[in-house]
């Protein structure tokens, strides 16, 4: 049920549309991505002073309602915004996100990741449509107020028009997840993220999607399962560890280093290449993940804020407290469940030749 | 195909898909072997590779973006984060000024 995905996406490799796929996914993670550190200050002021927090504090508390709301969606649409248009682009995308802030329930991270593109694009298209055509003198003028009004006008457009519909589109999603999650359906989202992580589509997938989805949901609930879905570094160390103890010997020694960068300093990128190289053991990080999910679903286990890196100790930071059992759990679970598969996939080392591990083409390049 | 000496590389570009995490750490571990031949070590996502960059080392997963990206720069692609060959052969380039080639 599971191999012809993963071998479906293996065929993928090195045609166009993988690489299309990465870049679009690359512009959706651009977005989230830089501004992770003000998702962390967010999550661990909230996991500090909330009531039912570390050191309960009113005063403190609230900051939590504004920087989800007003400072975090801002910063999509502003870091959406200078992808496309440079520091113009980036200041029109962040008025223009103002316009689906505004007026909505919940915090409009997948509006600001519309909008303030989109804003960035259409100040774009002005500033291509008038240069060279500015009366001497006139620059500044011309270029302040042309970027006032776009902005304006698109925070207008944000707030009648983009706005309710994206709110609209976010409950279906959250309604959905929310289906997802309570019929225990979620592990079945590992036979996807799992093979789409190990083709570099991993922060497309983590942040692209579920740290915004987690963040609102993490608003509402104090936690969210779905930070661990695809930044759990349980299932990978279960294959390093596999390939440790039973991989082929030239890859053995490799094995404990990567643990290190991996699972504490939370960069997966590194377990990628020892499973394209062996593609059959995607099923162990599935099996795992899945897993892991399940027994997280069963513990109600969540994090308050994304865990960026994926690292152990991101973990703990970002773990509510009296969450830390069902935190360990479900690592401990994916780490085992993938390391047991690898393990029994590579043949627990038994008949292992010292071949040299078949590289995917372009390894010799 | 784009191919570059060695001995006129100045400045390596090391991708990846956000630029913050597996770039900064090979970038990091091959600034240190670069030094000596003042060659300067950068990272940076794939989607942002500046059109002029003369070598770019990335993960083979990634190489076909890096490739539509910067259509000039030798790119060179790599399996493993650590100790991958592609990591030595750009260096001996630098060091004796061999010929590197897409």
């Amino acid at each position: 049920m599971t191999m012809p995905d993963a071998l479906a996406n293996k065929n993928v490799e090195g045609s166009g549309v993988r690489a299309r796929v990465q870049r679009f996914g690359g512009y959706l993670a651009g977005m989230i991505m830089p501004n992770i550190g003000a998702f962390i200050a967010w999550g661990l002021i909230t996991a500090l002073f909330i009531p039912d927090g570390w050191l309960p504090n009113e005063d403190l508390a609230e900051l939590v309602g504004p920087m989800i709301i007003y400072l975090l969606p801002l910063l999509i649409g502003y870091t959406g915004g200078r992808m496309v248009h440079g520091q113009r682009g980036a200041v029109v995308g962040a008025v223009a996100t103002m316009g689906v802030v505004v007026g909505s329930d919940v915090p409009m991270f997948l509006g600001a990741m519309i909008i303030g593109p989109l804003a960035a694009y259409v100040i774009k298209l002005v500033d291509d449509a008038i240069q060279g055509k500015v009366a001497t003198g006139f620059e500044m003028l011309v270029d302040n107020f042309s970027a006032g009004i776009v902005g304006g006008a698109m925070a207008i457009l944000g707030r009648l028009a983009i706005g309710p519909v994206v709110d609209r589109l976010v409950e279906w999603v959250e309604n959905g997840v929310d289906f997802l999650v309570d019929e225990n359906l979620l592990p079945l989202a590992s036979i996807f993220v799992e093979p789409a992580k190990v083709l570099f589509l991993n922060n497309a997938v983590n942040h692209g999607v579920l740290t915004p989805l987690g963040t609102i949901e993490s608003q509402e609930a104090g936690r969210s399962i779905l930070f661990m879905v695809e930044s759990n570094p349980g299932p990978g160390l279960g294959i390093l560890l596999a390939y440790m103890f039973f991989g082929p010997r030239s890859l053995r020694p490799t094995a404990p280093g990567a643990i290190i960068i991996q699972f504490l300093g939370g960069i997966h990128e590194i377990y990628f290449p020892y499973i394209l190289m062996k593609p059959k053991l995607i099923l162990a990080p599935i099996a795992g993940g899945a897993s892991a999910l399940m027994v997280g679903t069963l513990l109600d286990a969540g994090l308050v804020s994304a865990p960026a890196p994926g690292s152990i100790f991101a973990y703990f930071a970002v773990t509510p407290k009296g969450g830390y059992f069902d935190m360990l759990a479900v690592v401990v679970v994916g780490a085992g469940v993938s390391f047991a598969v690898a393990s029994a996939l590579m043949g627990f080392g038994r008949g292992e030749r010292d071949e040299e591990p078949a590289l995917p083409e372009a390894a010799a390049a | 195909m784009p191919s570059v000496n060695g001995a006129d590389v100045r400045k390596v570009v090391i991708a990846c898909d956000a630029g913050m995490g597996s770039s900064v750490m090979v970038a990091s571990t091959l600034s240190k072997k670069l030094k000596k031949y003042d060659v300067a070590v950068v990272h940076m996502p794939v989607n942002e590779i500046p059109a002029d960059t003369p070598v770019v080392l990335c993960h083979a997963g990634l190489a076909d973006r890096a490739r539509s990206i910067a259509p000039g720069a030798v790119i060179v692609p790599f399996q493993m984060f650590m100790g991958d060959p592609a990591f030595a052969k750009v260096e001996n380039a630098i060091k004796g000024g061999g010929v590197l080639e897409s």
